[in-house]
């Protein structure tokens, strides 16, 4: 018979109770996104500054946003925010973007494409860092940098294949679809018959996504879980983990989508942002974006450590009989592999049938 | 002379300018009159048709070629001026290479019965263009003579593209419009008959159609057009034939789709007259009848209070279906099309505003007849204007729209009329003058935001200087002076200059006919506490140093503003300096010069300064440096700056969510 492992849900519920414990991952990553966006930051800030502080119209731009002080704006300093707009709107559009777009960016848009390359390397340091402090039962920030550091060249060689994967399919899927179907769409009967279609595409895309991110999280997992193997042994154990268990892989992401997806919904009825001096003054309405962060990271420590426990949890066995303690599971990261790469513990298979 | 006296005099002035003319009554005399049969082939997506055109000749000279526009042959083949002006784009994305056009002329006999086709040939009379097709011109057998009119017969087969830019067919959904033989409009200074433009519209003559449509039997109730339905019956090889008359139009379009969804209203109002509502309406959009109907009844109502009523005894109002929007957002004599979409949310007034639009084209080209090819700020840009008052005393401010992959979501970032609405004027302010030919401006995009934008933008800064009751007199002289007729840019100017009892072509001078734009900003203000005097004073006949006792006591404060004329046209405008304590200071300034300074010594502080406080000048193009205030307060910056690192660092974990 064969051995059933814990189900999505326990995975993704011991991952969270994972990173409540070791909160510094979370603060960790908090602070590498807040020091990255200090660097677009400053310019914004700086001319807002400029062109708020003796206007007369900041009283209206206090709560609420002024469309037309915005437009203004973007119109007389193009440079501020350059076609940023227009790439974020064409993300959102039916069409998608193009390639041949990109190179027109200026201002915040350029530095924000900069800035997503800057943030895939730290990405990569984090992902090394956060999976080698997962697996360690006494670690600490330290280990963070140290495992971070460790992991970061093979790391970043999964993380741009990804990057690249991920562009390639949106190219290929999404816009390569639309292109294709430009014509055909119009000849639908409804317009909600043509929103159904760029719905499929979007799945398409979807699903797209979510195998190329469990095929790369799969494989770091794998990196870090079994040092003992050669290089080449660890990326095709890590692809067959993902091939090997594609619904508990996909039900950790589904949840981490869910749960991230449910707290920006809570945000957006909140809506701390909006409401001006009545309802949040400065101060509370830092923390509460802070919070939001911090509370998002959290989720997003709990979702590797999820896939960590899928991947390399031991299913509880299955006896014909009772099996008293043998059949109780350890802490997750109990009896894990050591700072130095030793072998993996005793409750840690690598893979089902690999 | 003082302002009593010149009042009465402009009020004398404006009744004398109102008793000087003779309103046209409804119907006008015809002068390019219609008999149409057609016939359907929704297999072939052709109109079959035969033409009986009774034409008079209305000029001083007698008319020896005659010109017909023949506007489908602007999509015959990629050679035509339009396809070569629209550059692959249409109304709806981009031009379809699959689906073409075309119009032929099988006869065409004069009253004497002469062949006039043997005489046909193309011309091109805007760019030269041997491959355009969309003007023809024939010699009668003898010049037409002043007064005199004629009839003309003419088969022809009109060959509908798929839809893109206005008309032709999707699916089983026909909209039939600049589709049969149509005759120029003759005036002092010869014809009057431009080709098909990318960026144009039309321009033709009044009269009375009554136009026959034989349609498969799968059409039956769903066949809509210009005018009134006088007839229905049945034909044989299972077909159906509608008869559609109206009196005092210039131009006819029809549609038929079996899907529609007929719905109708009426509109009443006291002294406007009854206006019966036809909504031809997609399936899937039945939950915004409603929404058609209500904007239909409030354009008509806001444009017939100011305008004078609606004269026709219907309004239909076409839903084009999805896939064929470049039919959507058109105007044709009672006959309008909608423009929306299945998701299009409550709060932002994109259905509204197309209808209001549409429906106010009723007045802006179809009761004032302008020139569309020449001076299409008459129909549009006026038609704007009016559009935004409408919307904004009806529906109220208007929100920002998101289109996330076809579904369209408000923000709760309010967009108001008519400034914001037609902010797309400043991205192209010096481009173009606005008093050029609609083919003539750089580009498409410069036309739309000058005919339409910057029209609607100088009508309300017009509006917001004369004040609105001027406003409304200016209007409805102009109206009435030109109900049925064809009015230019001077008669409008004249209708102002006439109603007002003053000269404004200064004012169009700087807006209609110059590409200067207009910007006003205070430079600097500043407020510093006020300071003896120093030096050497006399004193008991003695020069001493430091000020006497009354100079030596200065209190409050020296405050200084510059107000400096950015842009290239001068406007008046006002200037306010607010001080502390709820003082104000109220100046007016001429803005001809390139600045103008403002010095209040020894006053109470300066808090801000203020240019066109109460935004009157709605074309100054940077209305972020209108005001300067004394003293920082960084609030709304920090608090934006606040909301930026929020989003960016949101942003930079959607960034990697995917790697």
């Amino acid at each position: 018979m064969r051995r059933r492992g814990p189900r999505a849900l326990a995975c993704f519920l011991r991952g969270l109770r994972l990173s409540l414990s070791k909160p510094y991952l979370a603060v960790a990553l908090w602070l590498i996104q807040l020091l990255l966006s200090a660097t677009l930051i400053l310019p914004i800030s700086n001319t807002l500054h400029a062109l708020l502080d003796r206007s007369p119209a900041a009283d209206k731009m206090v709560a609420n946003p002024d469309y037309g002080w915005w437009e203004t704006v973007r119109r007389v300093h193009p440079d501020l925010l350059g076609n940023f707009p227009e790439i974020a709107t064409g993300l959102l559009s039916v069409e998608g973007i193009r390639w041949s777009e990109l190179p027109g960016m200026r201002g915040v848009g350029a530095t924000a494409f900069s800035l997503a390359l800057l943030a895939t390397v730290l990405h990569a340091f984090g992902l090394g860092g956060m999976l080698g402090v997962l697996r360690e039962p006494s670690s600490s920030l330290v280990t963070f940098g140290r495992e971070g550091m460790r992991r970061m060249p093979a790391f970043l060689l999964f993380t741009f294949a990804a990057f690249g994967a991920a562009f390639a399919a949106y190219q290929w899927i999404y816009v390569g679809s639309g292109e294709a179907l430009a014509t055909r769409v119009k000849e639908l009967h409804t317009e909600q018959v043509a929103l159904a279609v760029t719905g499929l595409r979007l799945l398409a895309l979807a699903l797209a996504f979510a195998a190329i991110k469990l095929l790369a999280d799969a494989v770091r997992t794998v990196w870090v879980a079994r040092p003992d193997l050669p290089p080449v042994s660890r990326i095709v154990f890590g692809v067959a983990g993902a091939i090997g268990r594609p619904l508990r892989l996909l039900g950790v992401l589904g949840l981490y989508s869910v749960v991230t997806a449910a707290l920006y919904l809570l945000w957006l009825v909140l809506d701390p942002s909006a409401g001006g001096e009545a309802r949040f003054a400065l101060a509370p309405l830092i923390l509460a974006q802070q919070v939001f962060v911090f509370v998002r990271l959290l989720i997003k420590v709990g979702y590797y450590a999820g896939i960590s426990e899928a991947l390399t949890r031991l299913p509880e066995p299955e006896y014909s009989y009772v099996a008293g303690d043998a059949a109780t599971p350890r802490t997750p990261a109990g009896g894990a592999a050591g700072a130095g790469g030793s072998a993996p513990a005793a409750d840690e298979v690598p893979l089902d049938g690999a | 002379m003082s302002s009593a006296k010149a009042g009465i005099l402009a009020v004398a002035l404006g009744a004398a300018a109102t008793a000087a003319f003779a309103a046209v009554p409804f119907p006008p005399p015809p002068v390019a009159s219609y008999q149409i049969s057609c016939r359907l082939d929704p297999e072939k997506k052709t109109v079959e048709g035969t033409e009986v055109l009774t034409w008079k000749n209305t000029t001083s000279r007698p008319a020896s070629t005659l010109r017909f526009h023949l506007y489908l042959n602007a999509f015959r083949n990629s050679l035509s001026t339009f396809y070569r002006e629209a550059r692959g784009e249409s109304r709806d994305g981009k031009l379809p290479t699959h689906s073409w056009g075309s119009i032929e002329i099988l006869r065409m006999t004069g009253s004497d019965g002469e062949d006039l086709l043997a005489s046909l040939k193309y011309i091109a009379p805007d760019d030269g263009n041997a491959n355009d097709r969309t003007v023809a011109e024939v010699i009668p057998g003898r010049p037409i003579a002043p007064g005199e009119t004629i009839s003309i017969a003419m088969d022809f087969v009109s060959r509908l593209p798929r839809v893109a830019v206005r008309t032709g067919y999707k699916g089983d959904f026909f909209f039939v419009v600049q589709w049969f033989p149509k005759i120029g409009v003759l005036q002092e200074k010869g014809w009057n008959c431009h080709q098909f433009h990318a960026s144009s519209e039309f321009f033709s003559d009044f009269g009375n159609y009554d136009v026959s449509i034989d349609v498969p039997s799968r059409f039956r109730g769903r066949v809509g057009a210009t005018g009134r339905r006088v007839e229905e019956r049945e034909t044989s090889g299972g077909r159906i034939l509608y008869r559609f008359q109206q009196a005092g139009v210039h131009d006819f379009a029809w549609t038929a789709d079996p899907a529609y969804l007929v719905l109708e209203d009426a509109y009443r109002e006291a002294g406007l007259g009854d206006v019966r509502l036809l909504l031809f309406l997609q399936p899937e959009h039945a939950a915004q009848a409603d929404r058609h109907f209500r904007a239909a009844k409030a354009a008509l109502s806001g444009y017939g209070r100011v305008l004078g009523e609606y004269p026709y005894a219907t309004l239909t109002i076409v839903d084009p279906p999805w896939g064929a929007r470049g039919a959507g957002g058109m105007e044709y004599p009672t006959l309008i099309t909608a423009g929306t979409s299945w998701s299009a949310p409550k709060s932002v007034h994109r259905p509204e505003g197309v209808t209001v639009h549409e429906t106010g084209h009723q007045f802006f080209y179809g009761l004032l007849a302008s020139n569309e090819f020449e001076e299409a700020w008459l129909d549009e840009g006026f038609n704007t204007y009016m559009t935004d008052r409408v919307m904004k005393s009806v529906f109220g401010p208007n929100h920002v729209e998101l289109n996330v992959f076809g579904l369209h979501f408000p923000l709760g970032i309010e967009i108001h009329y008519p400034l914001d609405v037609n902010r797309r004027y400043f991205e192209v302010a010096d481009w173009d003058v606005l008093a050029s030919e609609s083919w003539k401006f750089r580009e498409r995009k410069s036309y739309g935001a000058h005919v339409y934008s910057k029209t609607a933008l100088t009508m309300a800064t017009l509006e917001r200087l004369l004040g609105t009751p001027a406003m409304d007199r200016a209007l409805r002289l102009y109206a009435d002076r030109e109900r049925f007729l064809h009015p230019t840019t001077r008669d409008f100017i004249a209708a102002v200059n006439d109603s007002t009892g003053q000269n404004w072509s200064w004012f169009f001078d700087r807006t209609f006919f110059s590409s200067g734009i207009v910007d006003y900003a205070v430079a600097d203000a500043e407020s510093v506490p006020a300071r003896p005097p120093r030096g050497l004073f006399e004193k008991d006949g003695r020069l001493t140093e430091g000020p006497p006792p009354p100079l030596a006591k200065v209190k409050g404060w020296d405050s200084r503003v510059t107000v400096v004329r950015a842009g290239d046209v001068a406007m008046p405008v006002e200037i306010l300096l607010r001080f502390e304590g709820g003082r104000q200071y109220h100046a007016h300034w001429d803005g001809e010069a390139r600045w103008k300074r403002f010095r209040v010594q020894s006053g109470p502080r300066l808090l801000e300064a203020v240019v066109d406080p109460e935004e009157k000048i709605l074309l100054d193009v940077d209305r972020t440096n209108n005001g300067r205030r004394t003293q920082d307060d960084p609030r709304a910056a920090t608090r934006w700056t606040v909301r930026a690192v929020f989003w960016v660092q949101n942003m930079i974990d959607f960034m990697t969510v995917v790697w």
